[in-house]
């Protein structure tokens, strides 16, 4: 870790985020964490890190980052508190390395997969980024995402029942999930969410812009940070529309205008959410995110997700146009479809 | 890592490798859980295409005739960012692959291992050097 000073309890959560290679086939195996330097908790910083600027001003937050990370998104059931110690954050890694790694059973459905392990896709392999955080969600302090509103239950409802008319998942190419036909996948956000593999972003910064690209699969967010408003509400996009701006250090993203395509977590496509990146080190971004959609959670809701220096460049991800998966698990569908058919007419007879 | 190779023909098909679950699409749908197979055969291309690479190998049958199969595995992204690149497995080399054959019944396969004629798994992520480090990019 090249920064050494401490800028504030939460923040010290983040930083202390290695940026690691871990290069062993054995899954788990990751460079120790930092001593935990949470017991700063009220301590004031002595010395802020000072990010460097762009030529334009900006706080520069430019290059390859990561937010790959065993820190889940909610906290488990049986973790009470904000932060574990160091030890704790060690095991509790090295347990969910060891899941990401573990064999399946021959003959099962979980075992009709390629091995991740052979092709460095586990986590492990790669950088990823370490936390004392018990789950990224920080607010409400119970680390959970708080309760659908009956609208959101109702919604979910709706879309649930709007698939089953649809037909089933594979009698038309349009009822399969948007991931499998290389639309979009979490990973793009709003908010950014740890896309597991791939899990990477470069940030680039021009004069009145800062535009995100996101890995899997290749989705290009533009912000510009000229206070423009938002475009009129019948202009809806995937990732919805961002406007940013700078408070301090950090850059401040607003999202709205979503096209309720691509919900997170059944959010409604008036969600609004507030993304705050501040570079706290050299290989460091502190990354926070509010997700304010009243008509499908019961508060507003926050979450704090590592995002740390990784190498470059990203390669392009040209998921559609060799996308065989998509043709030959229709085919396996009318291929089930015909059994089906040749067994009810069998036992007909 | 624990392997054990043991004939498809038998029914007893000992797979074992990464249990995880991140994955673009939904592997079942597309092979067969009933129709385990172990393939042996020599590589003759390999597209490191996103999604999802193909391995295509070609296959002597019990009739002496060789047959080309389309075998599955991973995401060439990360492979490229650990050095890895299409020589990495040289076109020729000889490979036993376990896996499950496609539901429509042709000649591909998801390969859930990938063993070299040593006996040691394929394994590009771990014998490609460290990551995330430009200079390891071939």
């Amino acid at each position: 870790m090249r920064h050494q000073t401490l800028v504030s309890a939460v923040v010290v959560s983040v930083v202390i985020a290695i940026a690691m290679a871990a290069t062993s086939s054995v899954a788990g195996q990751s460079a120790p964490l930092e001593k935990p330097r949470a017991v700063a908790k009220a301590v004031a910083p002595t010395k802020a890190y000072a990010p460097p600027k762009t030529p334009d001003g900006q706080p520069d937050l430019q290059g390859f980052w990561t937010n790959s990370t065993y820190v889940p998104l909610e906290r488990p059931n049986n973790v009470t508190k904000e932060f574990y110690t160091k030890e704790e954050a060690e095991a509790a890694m090295k347990r969910a390395a060891e899941r990401e790694s573990e064999q399946t059973e021959p003959g099962t459905t979980a075992d009709v997969h390629y091995d991740f392990t052979q092709f460095g896709l586990d986590r492990s392999q790669s950088t990823f980024a370490t936390s004392f955080r018990t789950s990224q969600v920080y607010d409400p302090p119970d680390g959970k995402v708080p309760p659908m509103t009956a609208e959101g239950q109702k919604r979910v409802q709706e879309r649930n029942a709007a698939r089953k008319t649809a037909g089933g998942q594979y009698d038309d190419v349009k009822n399969m999930p948007i991931g499998s036909r290389c639309i979009i996948m979490g990973g793009a956000g709003p908010p950014l969410q740890n896309a597991g593999y791939n899990a990477n972003y470069q940030i680039v910064q021009g004069a009145g812009y800062v535009m995100i690209l996101t890995e899997m699969i290749h989705d290009a967010r533009i912000i510009p940070i000229d206070n423009r408003p938002a475009p009129p509400s019948g202009v809806r996009q995937w990732t919805g529309i961002s406007r940013g701006h700078y408070e301090g250090n950090t850059l401040v993203v607003e999202t709205t205008n979503f096209n309720g395509k691509n919900p997170f977590r059944n959010g409604s496509e008036n969600m609004k959410v507030i993304e705050r990146f501040t570079r706290v080190a050299d290989d460091a971004i502190e990354y926070k995110f509010t997700i304010d959609d009243p008509s499908t959670w019961t508060r507003a809701w926050s979450a704090e997700l590592p995002l740390v220096k990784t190498g470059g460049p990203i390669f392009e991800f040209a998921c559609h146009e060799s996308n065989f998966g998509i043709a030959n698990i229709l085919a396996g569908a009318r291929e089930d479809e015909k059994k089906a058919a040749g067994q009810k007419k069998g036992s007909s007879n | 890592m624990r392997m054990k190779l043991v004939a498809a023909s038998v029914g007893v098909c000992v797979l074992l490798g990464a249990s995880h679950a991140w994955a673009h699409h939904a592997f079942a749908a597309e092979f067969d859980v009933n129709k385990p197979l172990t393939l042996k055969g020599s590589l003759v291309k390999w597209d490191m295409v996103n999604p999802h690479s193909w391995f295509h190998v070609n296959v002597k049958g019990p009739d002496g005739k060789v047959v080309e199969w389309l075998v599955e595995g991973g995401s060439p992204n990360q492979l490229i960012r650990m050095g890895v690149t299409k020589t990495t497995v040289p076109i020729g080399t000889e490979l036993t692959i376990e896996g499950y054959q496609s539901k429509d019944g042709t000649n591909k396969a998801v390969g859930r291992n990938f063993v070299l004629a040593d006996g040691k798994r394929l394994f590009l992520g771990g014998s490609a050097g460290s990551v995330s480090d430009p200079s390891k990019i071939k």
